[in-house]
C-alpha cells in the first residue's frame, strides 16, 4: 500500500447521481436536505399531486415528514402511499395522474444508508439529463414558495399496491399457476415485500407460503442485497419445506433472487433468463433489453425464440429507455431485476416472481432442472476500490493493454476471450470499479476476473505514481 | 416586505415570503437538538400551512431522537397543559394565533408548559443561527406518534380546578366563535363539562379565517347580532389558538377585549388571594381590582413568555393580558381562553348577576388603540420622540418596561413598535372618552410629524 492512499477510497457522506440522492442517515441525509430536494422535485414537475411511497427503513417516516413539508411548500400536493414496493409507485404515478414521485429507499444499500428517488410522469426515473435539471433546481436554491391560500393539504392513497399486483395477476396465466399449488419460501428481507409478498402468492397465485425475515421493521436481518451469499435462511426453509422454490427480494421490492428447490441459489442472472423465457416463449416475441453484462444466456434464449438482443449501460433508466425506444417485450438487468413493460417498464421483483411461477406451471420440470437446461455457463465478481478521477484513467490503460482483443466500449471496458468475455465498469453508487467474468465454469470466470482485477490494480498503482497526492473528498456519480 | 420575527420562544412571519418551511425546519432542529433524545409533543392549528410546518417539525424532532407525540388540531392551552401532564421536555406548536390571515408561526414551550423560558430560547436561537443541529443515526432516531387520549385529562383539571356545580345549576347557554380554528373539534366536550348548552359559529376547523382573529369588539358583530334571538347568557370570541377571548353580553353588546381579564382575575381572587401580573399596557381596571383586593400588582414587558415569567417569580395566583387572555399557575401555565370562559361563567352564576351587570360593576374605562405607519427599523427613533416632547402628558410617570408608558391621574398613554407590522401602536386610556382620543391623537401627530 501506497503512503498517502488509505486503504478504504472516501466514500461521499451524500452522494447525488442517476439514481438520486442517497447518504448516510444523521450525516448528510439530513431533513433539510430532503425538504430541499423535495421543493427542487416540486418546482421541477409543477403544482399537482405527487406521489411519495417508502421502504420500511427507521428513517422512512422522519425523511417522508420532510418530503411532505417540502413539496406543500411549493405549491404540490404530496400523496403518501405509505410502506410500498418500488414498482407499485412507479406504475402507480401515470394511474393516479400524478406530476411524479419520489420513492424513499435507499435500495440494496445498509440500513444507515437512505435515499430519495425520482420519477417523472410516466412513472419512469429520471432521464440523465433530467436528473441534471433538477439538480441544478436544488443547488440555486432558489425555490418559488407558496402563500398560505396556494399550500395543499396531503393525501392518503392505498391503492398502489392493489393495483400494480392486479396488473401483474391479469398479466400472468393465474389459474395455471393456481392448479399446481406450489409451496413456495419467501424472504422479503425485513422490507415491503414482507407487507404485500405473503398475501400475492397465497390468495392471488394460491401458493402455500414460508416467511423468512417476514418482519417489515427494516432493520435487516439479512444483507439486504439478495446476493447467492445471502440466502442460506431461504435455502434452509426452502428444504425444511420441501418448497419448489424460495424467492428472495431487496428492501424496495424491485430485485428478486431465486434458489431451487434444493436451496441453492441459481444466480441473479437466472432470474433475468428465466423471466426472458417465459415471456417470449409464452406472451410475445419482441426485443429483448438487458444491460451491457448480463449474462450470454440471454442471447441463446432470444436465439431460440427469434428476437434480437439489445445491450445498454448499467442502470435502470438506460435498459427501460432503450426498450421504449425499441417496443421491447422483455428486459432487465443481472442483478435480479426484471422488467415487464406489459405491467410497467421497472424492475419488478413481483412481476419476476409471477412470470418465474408460470414458466414452472407449464410442465414437471423443477427449478433446477430450468437451470441446467439453459447452456452451462458461470459468472464471477470482483470489485476493485478506486478514487473517482483515477477511474477513466484505469479504464485507458485496460483498454490498451488490452487492444489485440475484440473490445466493447459501451459500458466501462469489455473484453472478448473467444466464447468468454470480462467488463470493467465504473459503479454508479459506490467509488469501485466492477468487474464481470462470464466463463463455461466457475473455475474459468474466476481466474478471469481476477486477471481483470490484478491488471486494474496495477494500472491503478501506475497512475498514482504518475500523479500522487491525497484522495479528493466526495466522488461523482 | 420581509416579515419574519425571532424570539427566544418562537418565530413568526408571512407564510411563504418571510416564514419559510426552511426556517420552521431549521429553527424546530435547533430547538430538537435542545430537547434531544427526550420527549416532546407537537400541535398545530388549522391554517393552510399548519400541517406542512407540522411535518416539517416532526421530522426535525425524529431527526435528533425525539419521542414526538402529536397531538394534530389542538388550541394551545390544552397543548401547553399537556406537556408536564406527559412528563415531556417541552412543545412545538404551529400556529397563527391571533395574527391575521397568511401569518403563521412556531412557539416552543419549556417543560413547565409556558412558553420555553428566554434563556433556553436564546440557546436555541443561538443554535439556529449557528445551523448546528444535533444529528442521531438511522438507529438512534426518534418516533412521531399520535398521542391519545389527552382532552380528558385537561377537561377532567379544569372541571376540579372550577368546582363546576354551581355553573352548571344556572344552565347557562353560550354562544362561541372559534374562528373555525384549533378550537373547534374541542367545544363540544367541553361545554358539556361545563355543562353548558352551546351555540357555535364558525365552529368547522378552516383552513380560512371567518374573521379577523383577534378577539376585539369590531370582530364580534355577528355574534352579537345572535345573542338575543337565541337567547344566549354571553357570548365568547376566541382567538384561532384559543389563547384569547373577548365577550359579548346577553344584551349582544360587544365588550372590550380588557374586560375578560377583570372579570376572570376577579374571580380567580376570590379562590385565592395573591400578587397579580400583567403586561404594562393593561387597562387600569386591573388596578383598580388589585387595589380592592389588597394585592400586589407586577407589570411586565408584553408577551405571554413575559407575563409568565413574571407568575413563577412573583408567585402570582392570576395573570393576563388586556388583549383578552388569563392564566391561573394553580391550574396551567397557559394563557388559557377556556379556563377564562369558564371564569366568567362561574362569576355570573356565583353572582347570581346577568354578564352585563358584572360589565357594568366595572369603573368604565376609555380605551382608545391606534396605530402609525413606521418604518421597521426606525420605530426605536419614533419612542424617542415621545420621550422627548410627551405630548399632552408632560407631568406624567414614565415607565418603559416595554415601550414607552405616561400614567396620568386620569389615565395613561402607552406608545410600543409592533414585532409584525412596522407600526407604532398606540395605547390610549382615561375616564373621560374625549381625553383618551385626544391624547392618542397627540402622540399620533408627534410621530408623523417627526418621520
Amino acid at each position: 500500500m501506497t503512503a498517502g492512499r488509505t486503504a478504504e477510497p472516501v466514500r461521499a457522506a451524500l452522494k447525488v447521481g442517476i439514481s438520486g440522492v442517497r447518504g448516510v442517515v444523521g450525516e448528510a441525509l439530513t431533513p433539510q436536505v430532503a425538504a430541499a430536494f423535495a421543493q427542487a422535485f416540486g418546482t421541477f414537475v409543477g403544482h399537482g399531486p405527487v406521489l411519495v411511497g417508502r421502504d420500511t427503513r427507521p428513517s422512512g417516516p422522519m425523511l417522508e415528514a420532510a418530503v411532505t413539508a417540502g413539496l406543500q411548500s411549493v405549491g404540490c400536493t404530496p400523496v403518501r402511499l405509505g410502506r410500498v414496493p418500488t414498482p407499485s409507485l412507479l406504475r402507480h404515478v401515470p394511474a393516479a395522474g400524478a406530476r411524479g414521485g419520489i420513492v424513499i429507499s435507499a435500495s440494496h444499500n445498509a440500513a444507515p444508508w437512505n435515499a430519495l428517488k425520482f420519477a417523472d410522469r410516466r412513472g419512469l426515473f429520471l432521464t440523465p439529463a433530467l436528473a441534471e435539471e433538477l439538480f441544478d433546481l436544488y443547488h440555486q436554491q432558489d425555490f418559488p414558495l407558496a402563500a398560505e391560500p396556494e399550500i395543499r393539504e396531503p393525501r392518503e392513497d392505498e391503492t398502489a399496491v392493489r393495483g400494480h399486483l392486479e396488473a401483474v395477476a391479469a398479466y400472468v396465466d393465474t389459474a395455471a399457476i393456481r392448479a399446481r399449488r406450489f409451496r413456495v419460501a419467501l424472504d422479503p428481507g425485513n422490507g415491503v415485500g414482507a407487507l404485500h409478498a405473503p398475501d400475492f402468492l397465497r390468495e392471488r397465485l394460491g401458493c402455500a407460503v414460508t416467511v423468512v425475515h417476514g418482519e417489515p421493521h427494516g432493520r435487516f436481518e439479512r444483507e439486504p442485497e439478495p446476493l447467492p451469499e445471502h440466502l442460506g435462511a431461504l435455502g434452509e426453509a426452502v428444504r425444511r419445506d420441501g418448497c419448489a422454490i424460495g424467492f428472495a427480494q431487496d428492501p424496495d421490492g424491485d430485485r428478486l433472487a431465486i434458489v431451487d428447490e434444493t436451496g441453492a441459489p441459481i444466480g441473479e442472472d437466472f432470474t433475468l433468463a428465466f423471466a426472458v423465457r417465459q415471456v417470449l416463449a409464452a406472451h410475445r416475441r419482441g426485443p429483448v433489453v438487458v444491460n451491457e453484462t448480463a449474462s450470454r444466456v440471454i442471447e441463446g434464449i432470444a436465439a431460440e425464440a427469434g428476437c434480437a438482443v439489445v445491450r445498454t449501460r448499467t442502470g435502470e433508466i438506460h435498459v427501460v429507455a432503450e426498450m421504449l425506444a425499441r417496443d421491447a417485450a422483455v428486459g432487465g438487468e443481472n442483478i435480479g431485476g426484471v422488467i415487464l413493460p406489459a405491467v410497467h417498464p421497472c424492475r419488478d421483483s413481483f412481476g419476476a416472481m409471477a412470470i418465474v411461477l408460470e414458466m414452472l406451471a407449464t410442465g414437471p420440470r423443477t427449478v433446477r432442472a430450468w437451470r441446467d437446461a439453459f447452456p452451462r455457463t458461470a459468472v464471477a465478481k470482483r470489485k476493485v476500490p478506486v478514487r473517482g478521477p483515477e477511474a477513466p484513467a484505469v479504464l485507458r490503460e485496460l483498454r490498451r493493454r488490452y487492444a489485440d482483443r475484440p473490445l466493447r466500449l459501451l459500458d466501462g471496458v469489455g473484453i472478448g476471450f473467444g466464447d468468454d468475455w470480462v467488463c470493467v465498469r465504473r459503479s454508479n453508487t459506490e467509488p469501485i470499479l466492477r468487474i464481470t467474468a462470464e466463463a463455461d465454469t466457475a473455475a474459468a470466470a474466476a481466474r478471469l476476473a481476477g486477471e481483470l482485477a490484478e491488471a486494474a490494480e496495477t494500472a491503478r498503482r501506475k497512475i498514482e505514481t504518475q500523479h500522487p497526492g491525497p484522495p479528493p473528498r466526495g466522488e461523482k456519480g | 416586505m420581509k416579515t419574519l420575527r425571532l424570539s427566544p420562544f418562537g418565530l413568526r412571519g408571512f407564510t411563504g415570503d418571510s416564514l419559510t418551511m426552511r426556517a420552521v425546519l431549521d429553527y424546530a432542529s435547533a430547538f430538537a437538538s435542545f430537547a434531544a433524545g427526550r420527549r416532546v409533543l407537537l400541535a398545530r392549528d388549522t391554517r393552510g400551512s399548519s400541517a406542512m410546518l407540522a411535518a416539517a417539525a416532526g421530522s426535525a424532532l425524529v431527526a435528533a431522537g425525539c419521542e414526538v407525540l402529536d397531538l394534530g388540531i389542538c388550541p394551545a392551552p390544552i397543548l401547553q397543559f399537556s406537556v408536564p401532564a406527559n412528563g415531556a421536555e417541552g412543545a412545538i406548536l404551529i400556529g397563527g394565533g391571533h395574527l391575521a390571515a397568511g401569518w403563521n408561526s412556531i412557539q416552543l414551550v419549556g417543560p413547565d408548559g409556558a412558553p420555553l423560558d428566554p434563556l433556553a430560547g436564546e440557546t436555541v436561537l443561538d443554535l439556529y443561527h449557528a445551523g448546528a443541529f444535533a444529528r442521531r443515526g438511522w438507529d438512534g432516531l426518534g418516533r412521531l406518534q399520535p398521542a391519545e387520549a389527552f382532552l380528558a385529562p385537561y377537561l377532567e383539571a379544569l372541571t376540579r380546578h372550577l368546582g363546576v356545580a354551581a355553573v352548571r345549576r344556572a344552565g347557562f347557554r353560550v354562544l362561541l366563535d372559534p374562528v373555525g380554528g384549533a378550537a373547534c373539534p374541542f367545544l363540544a366536550p367541553l361545554t358539556r363539562a361545563l355543562g353548558v348548552d352551546a351555540v357555535a359559529v364558525n365552529g368547522e376547523p378552516s383552513a380560512y379565517l371567518a374573521r379577523d382573529p383577534e378577539p376585539r369588539p369590531r370582530n364580534a358583530r355577528p355574534l352579537a347580532a345572535m345573542m338575543r334571538p337565541l337567547g344566549a347568557h354571553a357570548g365568547f370570541l376566541f382567538s384561532s389558538d384559543a389563547s384569547r377571548v373577548s365577550l359579548v353580553t346577553e344584551e349582544g353588546e360587544p365588550v372590550s377585549e380588557e374586560m375578560s381579564l377583570a372579570i376572570a382575575a376577579d374571580q380567580a381572587l376570590r379562590r385565592a388571594q395573591g400578587p397579580v401580573v400583567v403586561n404594562c399596557c393593561t387597562s387600569r381596571m386591573i388596578d383598580d381590582l388589585a387595589a380592592a383586593r389588597g394585592v400586589p400588582l407586577i407589570k411586565t414587558p408584553v408577551g405571554q413568555a413575559h407575563v409568565m415569567a413574571g407568575l413563577a417569580d412573583e408567585d402570582g395566583v392570576v395573570g393576563g393580558e388586556g388583549s383578552g387572555s388569563v392564566a391561573v399557575p394553580a391550574f396551567s401555565r397557559a394563557f388559557d381562553g377556556f379556563l377564562l370562559m369558564g371564569l366568567v361563567l362561574e362569576a355570573m352564576a356565583v353572582s347570581g348577576r346577568p354578564l352585563s351587570a358584572l360589565v357594568g360593576a366595572l369603573r368604565r374605562y376609555h380605551i382608545v388603540k391606534r396605530t402609525v405607519r413606521w418604518s421597521a427599523g426606525g420605530s426605536y427613533r419614533a419612542l424617542d420622540v415621545l420621550r422627548e416632547r410627551r405630548p399632552d402628558v408632560r407631568d406624567g410617570r414614565a415607565d418603559e418596561t416595554d415601550g414607552f408608558r405616561v400614567d396620568v391621574a386620569d389615565g395613561w398613554v402607552h406608545a410600543r413598535a409592533s414585532r409584525t407590522v412596522p407600526l407604532v401602536r398606540i395605547i390610549s386610556e382615561s375616564t373621560d372618552r374625549a381625553v383618551a382620543e385626544a391624547r392618542a391623537e397627540a402622540w399620533v401627530r408627534a410621530i408623523e410629524e417627526a418621520s
